[in-house]
């Protein structure tokens, strides 16, 4: 077991892995492509009406052979009232698919599935279903939380400067938050609404790890009102550590049972929900340990060193 | 300090409360009278999947008339006029896209399972409806009208004490022409104007003297989020086209009755659904053993408060009650599910720890049950405090203009637009509702069982609660 924990010097180390994975995180977004879902991007949806039985399996794989490198997402649809079948692909991007690719493709699919009359059923281009307010909201949102936050956290540990204190809780969820977007970036994982689901079950994860440290070292000033603010620091993580580990293995192992689970049923949607989810769980446990406390000890020493001067 | 103590039998109505919830939300309670089954309760096979999850319906909708002269942004404004029409038919997930090129738009919402109220090609229906304002001489929709919603720069919703709820309309300088016309001719006659909507008859009301410099308004004995849902369908709905499903598409091929009606797969994948269930009660399962595992008797006592805590939640989504609408679960909404979960198994663990703690001190079982829970009080409220701010401002943010939530931030919000994102809305959804029953179950419920297990004889072991085995 650990006696000391000197969380300054944890948060050295910590914040160089942090910027090296965000440094990986941002090289592999410019130069390796961020990969957008059809949803954020627009794009171009292609459908191929097909007679009798065919397997999404083999569509796929003949898709692929053409399309070479470009991503697809393929979906099966049916006529409401006993309609044609068809097949929809959809390619992310713009200029993802040129009229000479989809000649390609249309030719090899009609080849290749001659028994079931594989058709071009309909071609369009179109542009992102996500309206572009959606973002300065999600933006608005987001700042309006954080002010809700500040004013939260700054009323109920105002014992211990609660606004600073909330203010290094949210440095901590930032980067929680650029932890799962490098992850998606490292792991070529496509940005879609299982994302956006992540960012958000971080975005009250995170300020909840860092509220229970906060809770620790309130409680620990009240006992014991003499002990410095890093000292107090280093007891409370310690106090709260086990809590901290027992809760993050819990939550992370049920995440990754989910991926597991999925993945062996070939489900293989879910990995952009589980892996970035699993990583930003296990940031933000670390962080509220390790950086928004120690950052938060730093702020008040210098604070107090600028007070001493003036 | 010592707290009053709980009595034995606590524990056993709790629990069996907790599990009388769980098999009703779970499975549901229904009857059958021959071959209609009539529902009491409705189990969780009751709940309205997202499109990403259960696949839905899938509709391209064309302009009716051919030739016609269309701009990008008028495509935009049949988006948008399509989104506002979703929620307003209660559909909030769903995904709409336009293809600029080709003049298509294409939607795509959820399927009801196992609902005969929710017919595709009704919602299909309206949603193409041209939503035509139009304004008449007289009472009746005779002849020619002498303005369209062509005319409307802008409407809103306003309110005066004369008329109640009203909206308010700016005309164009050829519109307020026609309207100064119509009003003096309605004054001198002491005749009536008729607005409608489409085949709707709206307003109809008289004037006294003819009115100029181009504001209309529209009395209709209307209810405040009926003149404000008008309001912003007229802004979406001056649109030059009428939209319509089965018309020659792109490439000149005709396509039958409800040719352009789809059923789609759900876009995570044909078995989506079966697998997140499995997946989902595995991942239970593991959080159940490691709760036991660690802290035994709390562990177990932990594990009853999450099911109710699930329970709960998934009683809300479902509705419950045969006639509350079913909420629409997509994966955004499962993650609210999971966090407050999350959450749930996070009070537990702050609790129990709280408790080893104080058996490592020399505590009594009830001293240290007492000031286990007392400390860890203040984390548990201030950690689920700031969740239910962020499913606040998520829920007004991105949910339908009408919901509470959404009126309560729309000063701020109004200036984005609206843009209603249902799966966003229904992460903060789940979330408050778990949040709020983790506050019963995690905080309360689980308080009462273990205080009230703790007095059985058995069960008097420091051990079975984390501590070590040579603490008294």
């Amino acid at each position: 077991m650990i006696n000391k924990i000197n969380s300054k010097k944890v948060m050295k180390i910590a914040l160089i892995v942090y910027a090296v994975i965000l440094v990986t995180g941002i090289l592999f977004s410019i130069f390796a492509k961020l990969r957008l879902d059809i949803n954020f991007s627009g794009g171009a949806r292609v459908a191929y009406s097909y007679e009798g039985n065919l397997k999404q399996a083999d569509f796929e794989k003949q898709v692929k052979t053409s399309l070479g490198k470009t991503d697809f997402t393929l979906s099966q649809n049916e006529g409401i009232n006993g309609g044609a079948k068809t097949y929809v692909i959809s390619i992310a991007g713009n200029k993802s698919l040129s009229t000479e690719k989809q000649e390609k493709l249309t030719n090899e699919l009609t080849e290749k599935f001659k028994k079931n009359k594989v058709e071009l059923s309909e071609s369009n281009s179109v542009s992102s279903s996500v309206a572009g307010s959606f973002f300065a909201k999600s933006m608005v949102a987001i700042v309006l939380t954080a002010i809700l936050v500040v004013i939260y956290v700054g009323i109920r540990f105002r014992k211990i400067g609660g606004v600073s204190a909330a203010l290094t809780a949210l440095v901590a969820l930032v980067l929680d938050l650029l932890v799962t977007f490098c992850v998606c970036a490292i792991f070529r994982l496509q940005i879609d609404s299982n994302y956006m689901a992540v960012v958000l079950t971080i975005l009250g994860y995170s300020l909840n790890d860092t509220i229970v440290v906060y809770d620790r070292v309130r409680e620990t000033k009240k006992y014991y009102p003499q002990v410095t603010l890093e000292e107090n620091m280093n007891m409370s993580i310690k106090g709260v550590m086990t809590r901290n580990i027992v809760t993050s293995v819990t939550t992370i192992a049920a995440v990754l049972t989910i991926i597991v689970v999925a993945e062996i049923c070939g489900l293989t949607s879910l990995r952009t929900f589980g892996i970035p989810m699993a990583f930003g769980l296990l940031s933000g446990c670390f962080s509220s340990m390790f950086i928004a406390g120690p950052l938060w000890v730093c702020w008040k020493q210098r604070g107090g060193a600028n007070k001493k001067k003036a | 300090m010592k707290s009053k103590r709980v009595g034995k039998p606590v524990f056993f109505v709790i629990f069996v409360l907790i599990l009388a919830l769980s098999y009703s939300a779970f499975f549901g309670f229904h009857d059958y009278f021959g071959d209609t089954e009539k529902t009491y309760i409705k189990g969780a096979n009751k709940i309205r999947w997202g499109i990403d999850i259960s696949g839905g319906v899938e509709a391209v909708f064309s302009p009716d008339k051919k030739g016609l002269k269309i701009t990008d942004s008028d495509m935009e404004s049949a988006k948008a006029i399509i989104e506002t029409r979703l929620t307003g038919l209660n559909i909030t997930d769903s995904e709409v896209y336009v293809d600029k090129k080709s003049h298509q738009v294409i939607v795509r919402f959820p399927r009801t399972a196992g609902n005969d109220d929710f017919d595709p090609q009704e919602a299909v229906d309206k949603l193409s409806a041209s939503a035509q304002l139009e304004f008449y001489e007289g009472t009746e929709k005779n002849g020619t009208p002498f303005m369209t919603g062509e005319v409307v720069e802008n409407a809103a919703y306003t309110y005066n004490q004369e008329n109640g709820h009203c909206v308010s309309l700016k005309l164009d300088s050829k519109g307020a022409a026609a309207f100064y016309q119509a009003t003096s001719n309605a004054a001198a006659n002491g005749t009536k104007i008729s607005i409608y909507m489409d085949d709707e008859n709206i307003s109809t009301a008289g004037c006294s003297q003819a009115i100029s410099g181009g504001q209309a308004i529209i009395y209709g004995d209307f209810e405040q989020s009926e003149a404000e849902y008008l309001a912003k369908q007229i802004n979406a709905g001056s649109l030059p086209f009428a939209l319509t499903t089965d018309t020659t598409s792109a490439d000149g091929k005709t396509t039958g009755e409800g040719g352009k009606l789809q059923i789609i797969s759900p876009t995570l994948g044909n078995n989506a659904l079966k697998v997140m269930l499995i997946a989902g009660a595995i991942a239970f399962g593991i959080v159940c053993i490691i709760m036991i595992g660690r802290y035994r008797l709390h562990g177990f006592v932990a594990v009853i408060a999450l099911l109710g805590q699930l329970a709960g939640t998934i009683a809300c989504i479902s509705g419950f009650f045969p006639d509350t609408n079913s909420f629409t679960l997509t994966v955004p909404g499962i993650a609210g599910i999971i966090l407050s979960i999350g959450v749930g198994v996070d009070c537990n663990v702050i609790a129990a720890e709280r408790i080893r703690d104080e058996f490592k001190k020399g505590k009594s079982i009830d001293g240290a049950i007492d000031s286990g829970f007392k400390n860890s009080l203040s984390a548990i409220i201030d950690g689920n405090v700031t969740i239910v701010i962020v499913s606040l401002v998520l829920m007004g943010a991105f949910g339908n203009p009408d919901t509470f939530f959404a009126k309560l931030l729309s000063p701020i919000m109004n200036l984005f637009g609206s843009s209603i994102t249902g799966s966003i809305y229904a992460f903060g959804y789940t979330l408050i509702i778990g949040v709020i029953f983790n506050l019963i179950m995690g905080v309360l419920a689980s308080k009462y069982m273990l205080k009230s297990i703790s007095q059985i004889k058995l069960f008097r072991k420091p051990a079975l609660y984390g501590g070590k085995k040579n603490d008294k």
